[in-house]
Order: C-alpha cells, then structure tokens, then sequence
C-alpha cells in the first residue's frame, strides 16, 4: 500500500484556462458544473475532485485527465 | 461566500440570539425564560438559502462533502455528550437514587438541537476555510 504522506495530485487547471482565451474560474465553473469557491479550492490544491468532476474539466479544456492532474504515488511501505 | 457558508453563519446568528433572549430573560422570568429557545424556530427558513436560480449553481460535489462531513462530526460529538450526560451528569446532579425531572428533559431537547446546529455550523465554516480534502 502506498504511503499517504508522499501522495501528490498537482493540476494546471490555472494555466490551462490562460491557455483557453484567459477563461474566468466563473465561466469554467458554469461550464462544468460547480461553483466559483470550488475552481478557487482546486486551483489552490485544496480540494481533490471526483473522477467525473475530473473528466469534466479535462473535457471543458479539451484535453486528456492526466493532462490536467499531475499523479506523484508514494512508496510502498 | 457560498451559500453553504451564508447558511452556517446564519444558524450561528439564530442561536447566539436564542442564547441571548433566553439568558436575558431569565432574570426577570426564571424558567419561563426557556420560552426564549422557541427563537430556534427561525433556523428553518435556513433552506431558503438553498433556492434554485436558474442558470447558477446552488450546491456542488464540495459542498456536499462539507455537510455531509459536518453533520457526521456534529452527531458524533453530541452522542458522546448525550452519553456523559447521561450517564455521569444526571447521576451527579440527581443523584444515584434521584429522578430528573420532567422540565429538564423537555428543555434539554432543545439544547442538544442548538449543540448539534452550532457544532455542524462551526464544522462547515472551518472546512471552508481550511479546505475540504478529498472528494469520496
């Protein structure tokens, strides 16, 4: 089992919404269905989202989920 | 601010002024005071913060993590003082042999509702504040 403390998800959802024409966390909200506060906490990397949240936001971009999220497992114990 | 976070800030009003009706009451009426903790009612129009607007989103996945964890931490807090209560509290207070009168079981209703709301509410704003971890 890996060990939780060197678990990493990063995500570029900041950079990739630069890269889409600069889109606002309120028009990336809207587009995926949640709220402003819950593109600030992803962004912030305070919130992990759901799989379908995940392949939401990889499709609003137009990219692959591991293009988004960035996974760093932990060693075996 | 969300509207999960308007709703908590909301309870934690209602309650600091049931507390404060009824406390500046009970000088001038002594038990009839507790009538003061009928101002617990105004916590329902607290689903009114919910309504659907078309074309925004009310709640999302995050929020209902936050609750959900909220209300789990509140009524796990409120049973373990349910218990002490219970089973330590009464016995000092009555007595092994006494019996706890009618009055203080009515009224303690009403107070486990205003532990169990203030404890969600606080559980709902610090998750906002510090972040809710990880979706399940």
């Amino acid at each position: 089992m890996p060990s939780k403390k060197q678990e990493t998800l990063t995500n570029r959802i900041r950079r990739l919404r630069f890269d889409n024409g600069e889109m606002t966390q309120q028009a990336l909200a809207e587009r995926v269905g949640v709220t402003r506060q819950t593109i600030i906490a992803l962004e912030a990397g305070k919130y992990v989202p759901s799989l379908l949240l995940a392949c939401r936001l990889a499709a609003a971009f137009g990219v692959r989920v591991e293009d988004v999220f960035q996974y760093e497992g932990g060693s075996p114990d | 601010m969300s509207r999960m976070q308007k709703f908590a800030w909301f309870n934690l009003a209602v309650i600091a002024l049931t507390l404060l009706v009824v406390f500046s009451l009970l000088p001038f009426l002594g038990y009839r005071a507790m009538g003061g903790l009928g101002c617990l009612g105004l916590i329902g129009f607290g689903p009114l913060f919910f309504r659907k607007t078309p074309g925004q989103v009310v709640t999302d996945e995050r929020d209902h993590i936050i609750q959900w964890r909220s209300w789990i931490f509140a009524y796990a807090v409120f049973w373990v003082v349910f218990v002490l209560v219970a089973v330590v509290l009464s016995a000092v207070v009555y007595g092994e042999d006494g019996a706890v009168p009618v009055n203080v079981v009515r009224i303690s209703v009403f107070w486990a509702f205003m532990l169990v709301y203030a404890l969600a509410s606080i559980a709902i704003l610090v998750q906002y504040t510090g972040g809710s971890k990880d979706a399940e």
